[in-house]
């Protein structure tokens, strides 16, 4: 699958510079169904209209975009073209802790649930709603 | 009136996937070990179109569960695996400790179960997902050559078109793939794409 990042509200080549404590935080979404992107996007900018939005469209390449970007913020699908979207974060999260990531997926099974709290993550259920969308900012903003 | 877009397919592999991750959760409750299911693709064609390729149908015999839902659009579909896979399937539902002779007789009922399982949960994402209502059938289940199963998906000229979902079932590390296939009409047809422009427009 090609390599796809979506850069929106700004136009930006090189990495994006965002004043420590600012409001304006950067998330990607990984998932290959755009409409899913289209989706999340959609509702995360509703409720914070200043976040600065990236999408990647499979676990490989959110890996190369983190290491450009380092994103504050992270969703991830689970099932995914090539490697698995909780194998993704686990590469994502041993290198960048700091990162906060959700694991949003159609897959709820205990074992993907406990797999995502051991990465230190919460996996929160598609499909993607408000609801959910909720569950997923308080968690990237609860400690903050 | 198959002129679905890339977006068209993407909307219907998404929701197809959250309805097999409903599914792989109630399997899995059954099995008490993980279940993995996937769509790893969704193909709407004209029913002429259809061959063995499309359905990855390779000889053999094959178990079917036939279930009829209506509602904004009405679909019959048929849940496909074959005989081999099937049977394995109902052993992996019904516990290990059964004897094949035990397994085949649960056959019946363990697939229609299967199937009431698999096809509800992917209706039903669509219904929550496109906000409409279905209604379903009792599940029917049959054996049948895969040249039954085609002359019988072809020969329904009141649902001239079928989307093909090919499904990725792994039971406890052991990998099966089937299909499932809705025929429907082309109002049907139709009706199903303007639920999918309607939610579509909603987000973009």
């Amino acid at each position: 699958m090609a390599f796809h990042v979506e850069y929106l509200k700004l136009n930006l080549s090189k990495k994006s510079i965002v004043p420590m404590h600012s409001s304006i935080k950067k998330l990607l979404i990984v998932d290959d169904s755009k409409v899913s992107r289209m989706l999340i996007r959609t509702h995360i900018l509703a409720r914070r209209p200043e976040w600065m939005i990236f999408e990647t469209a499979c676990g490989e390449d959110a890996i190369k975009f983190v290491d450009n970007e380092l994103p504050d913020y992270c969703t991830m699908d689970i099932n995914m073209p090539g490697i698995s979207g909780t194998d993704a974060a686990e590469r994502i999260l041993s290198k960048y802790p700091s990162i906060k990531i959700v694991v949003f997926s159609a897959n709820i099974q205990e074992v993907h649930q406990n797999r995502a709290r051991s990465l230190g993550s919460i996996l929160v259920a598609k499909p993607v709603t408000e609801k959910s969308i909720a569950l997923a900012l308080n968690y990237f903003t609860d400690s903050e | 009136m198959s002129d679905l877009s890339e977006l068209h397919i993407d909307a219907l592999t998404e929701i197809f996937s959250i309805g097999a991750g409903r599914a792989a959760l109630s399997l899995s409750e059954i099995v008490g070990d993980e279940v993995h299911i996937s769509v790893p693709s969704v193909l709407v064609i004209n029913s002429e179109e259809i061959d063995s390729t499309t359905l990855a149908l390779n000889g053999g015999r094959f178990g079917a569960v036939t279930q009829h839902f209506c509602g904004p659009f009405n679909a019959e579909a048929v849940l496909l695996f074959t005989e081999d896979q099937a049977l394995k399937i109902v052993g992996d539902m019904m516990g290990s400790q059964m004897s094949i002779e035990e397994i085949a007789e649960f056959e019946h009922e363990a697939m229609c179960e299967l199937g009431n399982i698999i096809l509800n949960a992917c209706l039903s994402a669509m219904a929550d997902i496109l906000h409409f209502t279905l209604e379903s059938s009792l599940p029917n289940y049959r054996i049948a050559s895969a040249d039954e199963v085609l002359c019988r998906l072809k020969e329904n000229a009141d649902q001239p078109y079928v989307m093909i979902l090919h499904i990725d079932l792994s039971i406890e590390n052991r990998h099966t793939a089937g299909s499932l296939v809705f025929l429907l009409s082309s109002s049907s047809l139709a009706n199903l794409v303007v639920h999918i422009d309607q939610f579509l427009g909603s987000i973009s």
